[in-house]
C-alpha cells in the first residue's frame, strides 16, 4: 500500500516537476538587454549566435506565458549566453578589420619612403 | 486489482524516467565533453586568462555544475544545458582576449603608422629642400656667376632664329629649370635683358633685342610665374661682351641675360 501510494507521488512529482521554478523574469530582462547590446555594436542575422539568441528569447517568452519557467529561464539563460557571444565576434571582428586598415597604412607608408 | 494498478504504475513511472534515455544521455556526454575540452582550452591560455578572468570563472562554474548533474539519475536535460552555458563561456572569453590582444596590437601599429607618418613627411620636405639646392646649382651653373649685377644667366644667340624673336625648342630644358627654379624660390624675382650685335640698324637693333628679352618673359609667364616677378629690358648694342669685329664676338653679344634677385627679392639696378 505505502510503495503505491509512493509510486503514485513519484508520478505525480515528476509530471509536474518543473512548475515549482519561480518566473525568471529578471533573467529574462538580462536576456533581452544583451541582445539589444549585441545589436547595438552591429551584430545582425548575419552572425549565428544573435539568430539563435533571438530565436531563444522568443521561445523564452512563449514559455512565460505558459507558466513553463523551468523552460523559459533555460532559454533565457541560454538566449543570454548567445548573444554576449555575438556581440563579442562583432566586436573582435571589427577590430580585427581595423588592424588589415592599419596594416594597409602602414605598407602604403613604407612603399612611398621606399620610393623617395 | 489493487496489484494491477501497482504495476501499471511503475510501468508508467519507468517509461517517464528512461524515456528515450539513451539518445539523450549519448547527446548530453557530448556537450560535457566539448564543454570540458573548451574549458581546458581557455583555462590553459595565459591571454584568455589575463583579459576575461569572469568569464573562465564561469565557464568552470557551469561545467562542474554539469558535472555534478550528470552524475544523477533524469538530469540528462540540465547537464546539456550547463555544458551549453559552460561551452558558451569559453567562447565569449576567447573571443574577448582577441579581441584585447587585438586591440593592444592596434595601438602599437598606430604608433608605427603615426611614426612612418612623421617620417614620410620629414623625407618629402627633405627632398624638396634637394631638389631646389639641386636646381640652384644647376642654375648656378648656368651663370657667370656672382658680379656686382648679382647673379646673371646667359640665353645665347643658339637659342634665337637670326634676327627673329622666337625661342628654339632647344631653349625649353634652361627655361624649365629657371621656371622650377623661380617656384622653389617664391622671393626671387629676375630682369630679362636683351642685346644685340652692332650690325645693322641701331633702333631695330634695340627692338629686337627687347623683342627677344620679352619673348622669354612671356614663356615664364606662360609657365605660371607671375608677371610681377618678372622686369624686361631691351639694351640694343650697348654693353657687348666680346668685339664685334668677328662672326663669334658679334654671336657672343647677341644673347638675353637673366638677372636673378637675391634670395629676398633685392635686384641689382638696371643699366
Amino acid at each position: 500500500m505505502i510503495n503505491r501510494f509512493s509510486c503514485a507521488a513519484l508520478v505525480v512529482l515528476s509530471l509536474t516537476g518543473c512548475a515549482s521554478d519561480p518566473a525568471p523574469t529578471e533573467q529574462l530582462r538580462l536576456s533581452e538587454q544583451a541582445l539589444a547590446q549585441a545589436k547595438a555594436v552591429g551584430a545582425d542575422e548575419q552572425v549565428a549566435e544573435l539568430a539563435m539568441a533571438e530565436a531563444k528569447l522568443l521561445q523564452a517568452q512563449a514559455a512565460m506565458q505558459r507558466d513553463a519557467f523551468k523552460d523559459a529561464r533555460v532559454l533565457a539563460e541560454q538566449a543570454e549566453l548567445d548573444a554576449r557571444l555575438a556581440e563579442a565576434r562583432v566586436l573582435t571582428q571589427k577590430s580585427q578589420d581595423q588592424l588589415d586598415e592599419l596594416n594597409n597604412r602602414i605598407n602604403r607608408l613604407r612603399k612611398q619612403l621606399g620610393t623617395l | 486489482m489493487s496489484a494491477r494498478v501497482q504495476m501499471l504504475a511503475s510501468a508508467l513511472l519507468a517509461l517517464l524516467l528512461s524515456g528515450c534515455a539513451g539518445s539523450q544521455q549519448q547527446s548530453s556526454n557530448e556537450a560535457l565533453e566539448a564543454a570540458r575540452s573548451s574549458f581546458q582550452a581557455v583555462r590553459e591560455n595565459s591571454d584568455v586568462l589575463r583579459s576575461a578572468p569572469k568569464d573562465v570563472i564561469r565557464a568552470g562554474e557551469s561545467l562542474a555544475r554539469a558535472d555534478r548533474l550528470s552524475s544523477y539519475w533524469g538530469s540528462t536535460d540540465d547537464v546539456s544545458h550547463y555544458a551549453y552555458l559552460s561551452l558558451r563561456y569559453s567562447e565569449i572569453a576567447e573571443q574577448n582576449s582577441v579581441l584585447s590582444l587585438n586591440q593592444d596590437r592596434a595601438a602599437k601599429l598606430e604608433l608605427d603608422r603615426q611614426r612612418l607618418q612623421l617620417a614620410l613627411r620629414e623625407a618629402k620636405l627633405l627632398s624638396v629642400q634637394e631638389q631646389s639646392n639641386w636646381l640652384e646649382e644647376q642654375i648656378l651653373s648656368l651663370t657667370a656667376g656672382e658680379t656686382e649685377r648679382g647673379l646673371v644667366m646667359t640665353l645665347g644667340d643658339v637659342l634665337f632664329d637670326a634676327g627673329q624673336a622666337e625661342l628654339k625648342a632647344s631653349a625649353n630644358r634652361t627655361v624649365l629649370k629657371l621656371v622650377q627654379f623661380l617656384q622653389l624660390n617664391p622671393r626671387r624675382v629676375v630682369r630679362i635683358e636683351g642685346y644685340s650685335d652692332s650690325r645693322g640698324d641701331k633702333l631695330e637693333n634695340l627692338k629686337l633685342s627687347r623683342a627677344r628679352a620679352q619673348t622669354v618673359a612671356d614663356v615664364l609667364v606662360d609657365l605660371g610665374v607671375d608677371t610681377a616677378r618678372i622686369e624686361v629690358q631691351g639694351h640694343g648694342e650697348s654693353f657687348p661682351v666680346a668685339e664685334n669685329a668677328s662672326a663669334r664676338g658679334r654671336a657672343q653679344n647677341r644673347r638675353v641675360e637673366i638677372v636673378f634677385s637675391d634670395e629676398l627679392g633685392r635686384l641689382s639696378s638696371a643699366r
